[in-house]
């Protein structure tokens, strides 16, 4: 399922993060979580560029995965082109998150109470009763 | 682990493979074996069947006899994998007529579809026996979001390799679910009739999934499908000391890696050399554990460092099992739906077909009792098991129904004939269990 389009045709070496030459492990920063199987810092940039992107179509989930793929970019600040992509969509997933969860406990919890019988044409297994979606048409 | 460097055992190293293929297949089972339980007792057991492609021709009612049943089953079977053949055979053409935008494309619909519809329907089913009160518009909303990140999932190739795999056992466990959904009859014939279309179509030369590996093979591709990838894995150096895990990941183009591998070797021979290979992201894994080489990882090239003493270190491309030294050119092949190979990194795949009549049958097994379902698994992981040492052996795609839906099969018909009324009438009599 491996679909890259990598092109080897530009050498850019990303900058190398080398502590030490000589005898010591060399510690590389990958920014996605996958490590070595993830992305490299190129990739990242426009990777993370588009899911924030394609997250403002009423996407917060994708922000979500966002946030995950590049959780080493929110841990370590090393990755400056990065950051600002992540750190958006973290604040957007979490504004989205306190909308929707604020809507739906305020809709379970007050119920007909607070809604009178409005709440029940919302509610959602009157309304997949009505409309016959669990027919398995 | 022990401090000094010493090689991964067999045991290690194959053992974390074949966790890695048998723990998603275990989930998907449970998941379906789960929604079995809930939705099945909750509601009647004369649940309106799914009238479906799979039983086109005969739709079976509790009032038949047996002979009719039976006969019935048959014909439904018999006119599905005569579809599946013909959808196969479309599948191969298409590739062979190089559309594969249009095979991604219909496996991102299919995948919005399953998810969107099918997980909606069953999110209906839970919500309607739990009286969950959610609101019409956040549900919209989070399946909304739940299906379009698993499209981008199945799509695109570089999401976190833990959502893929998510995404794809789910999609598995849907479909199966709704598989479990079919009359009873119809159900074991399906999955005896799919087994020996499996073993046809994988190994007979004229077979549509042999056709389709051979031209994936000899294009050097991948063929767009839903195939769940295991993780390969990392061959740590036992040291701790060495810091970076080393590990070999394959480009597709086998030809390249032939190319660079003069390369590479040149450059490592010299001590303390800095060389770069024009091919992209491929690492040469210090499988020898007396070096103590690191390797950077650059952008579009490779980098190899070297401090000391350094042995040439084994380019591992079969990363699948070590020892036994597979090579890479037995190991680029997948399957479409059904069938077992080894991904372009060494890695197993399996194709999610596999996960969902394996469920299928499970779910089957669990409508009856959960004796059957203990049965059926560990006979199903069995056949996993030979299937994947099978795959070791002869190094080529091989059908992964076969053994185990013969061997569950088998097993749920012993365990209900047998294996139940036994406990059954120990427990009656308070001998034991």
């Amino acid at each position: 399922m491996e679909n890259s389009q990598n092109s080897n045709s530009n050498l850019n070496p990303n900058p190398i993060r080398i502590q030490n030459l000589v005898s010591s492990p060399i510690a590389v920063l990958w920014p996605t979580i996958d490590g070595s199987l993830g992305l490299s810092e190129e990739e990242s940039v426009s990777y993370a560029r588009r899911f924030y992107k394609f997250g403002f179509a009423l996407l917060p989930f994708l922000w979500a995965v966002n946030c995950f793929y590049f959780w080493p970019v929110l841990r370590s600040r090393s990755f400056p082109r990065i950051r600002p992509y992540i750190v958006g969509s973290a604040i957007g997933f979490a504004v989205f998150m306190a909308i929707i969860s604020s809507w739906a406990l305020t809709f379970a919890i007050g119920g007909e109470r607070l809604f009178g019988p409005v709440w029940d044409k919302l509610v959602m297994y009157n309304l997949a009763d009505k409309l016959g979606l669990t027919g398995w048409s | 682990m022990a401090q000094n460097q010493r090689p991964t055992s067999i045991l290690e190293s194959l053992g974390e493979e074949i966790v890695r293929i048998v723990a998603p297949v275990s989930i998907c089972m449970f998941m379906v074996v789960i929604l079995v339980s809930i939705l099945n007792s909750s509601s009647s057991s004369s649940a309106a069947t799914v009238s479906s492609i799979a039983t086109i021709a005969y739709n079976e009612s509790s009032s038949d006899s047996l002979w009719d049943k039976f006969t019935g089953a048959l014909l439904n079977s018999l006119v599905f994998v005569a579809i599946i053949t013909v959808a196969t055979f479309v599948m191969v053409l298409l590739f062979y007529l190089r559309c594969v935008k249009f095979l991604k494309y219909y496996m991102g619909f299919s995948a919005f579809i399953v998810l969107g519809f099918l997980g909606g329907e069953i999110a209906l089913f839970l919500i309607e026996d739990f009286d969950v009160p959610v609101d019409c518009f956040s549900f919209l909303v989070v399946l909304f979001n739940f299906s379009a990140v698993g499209v981008l999932a199945v799509f695109m190739s570089k999401m976190p390799i833990l959502v893929t795999q998510g995404y794809l056992v789910l999609i598995g466990m849907l479909v199966a679910y709704w598989f479990t959904l079919l009359p009873e009859w119809t159900t074991w014939a399906l999955l005896v009739a799919l087994a020996l279309y499996d073993l046809a179509a994988v190994l007979l030369p004229v077979g549509p999934l042999r056709l389709l590996v051979e031209l994936a093979i000899s294009r050097d591709e991948d063929i767009p499908a839903l195939v769940y990838e295991a993780r390969p894995v990392v061959y740590h150096e036992s040291s701790p000391r060495d810091a970076v895990q080393t590990r070999m990941r394959v480009w597709r183009e086998r030809n390249e890696i032939s190319g660079n591998l003069p390369a590479v070797l040149d450059s490592v021979s010299e001590g303390n050399v800095i060389s770069e290979s024009s091919v992209d992201e491929i690492e040469t894994s210090d499988s020898n554990p007396n070096s103590e080489s690191s390797v950077v990882r650059a952008e579009e090239g490779q980098v190899l460092i070297r401090n000391s003493e350094l042995l040439v270190p084994l380019i591992d491309i079969g990363g699948n099992v070590q020892p036994h030294g597979e090579e890479v050119s037995a190991s680029n092949e997948n399957l479409m739906l059904e069938g077992i190979g080894l991904g372009s990194s060494g890695a197993i795949k399996l194709g999610l077909g596999d996960f969902i009549f394996y469920s299928v049958l499970v779910g089957r097994a669990a409508m009856y009792d959960y004796m059957t379902v203990y049965a059926c698994y560990l006979a199903i992981v069995a056949g996993l098991g030979i299937t994947l040492m099978l795959l070791a052996i002869y190094q080529k795609a091989l059908p992964a129904l076969p053994v185990s839906i013969a061997l569950g099969i088998m097993f749920y018909f012993l365990t209900r004939l047998f294996l139940e009324v036994f406990v059954v009438q120990c427990s009656l009599n308070l001998l034991m269990f």
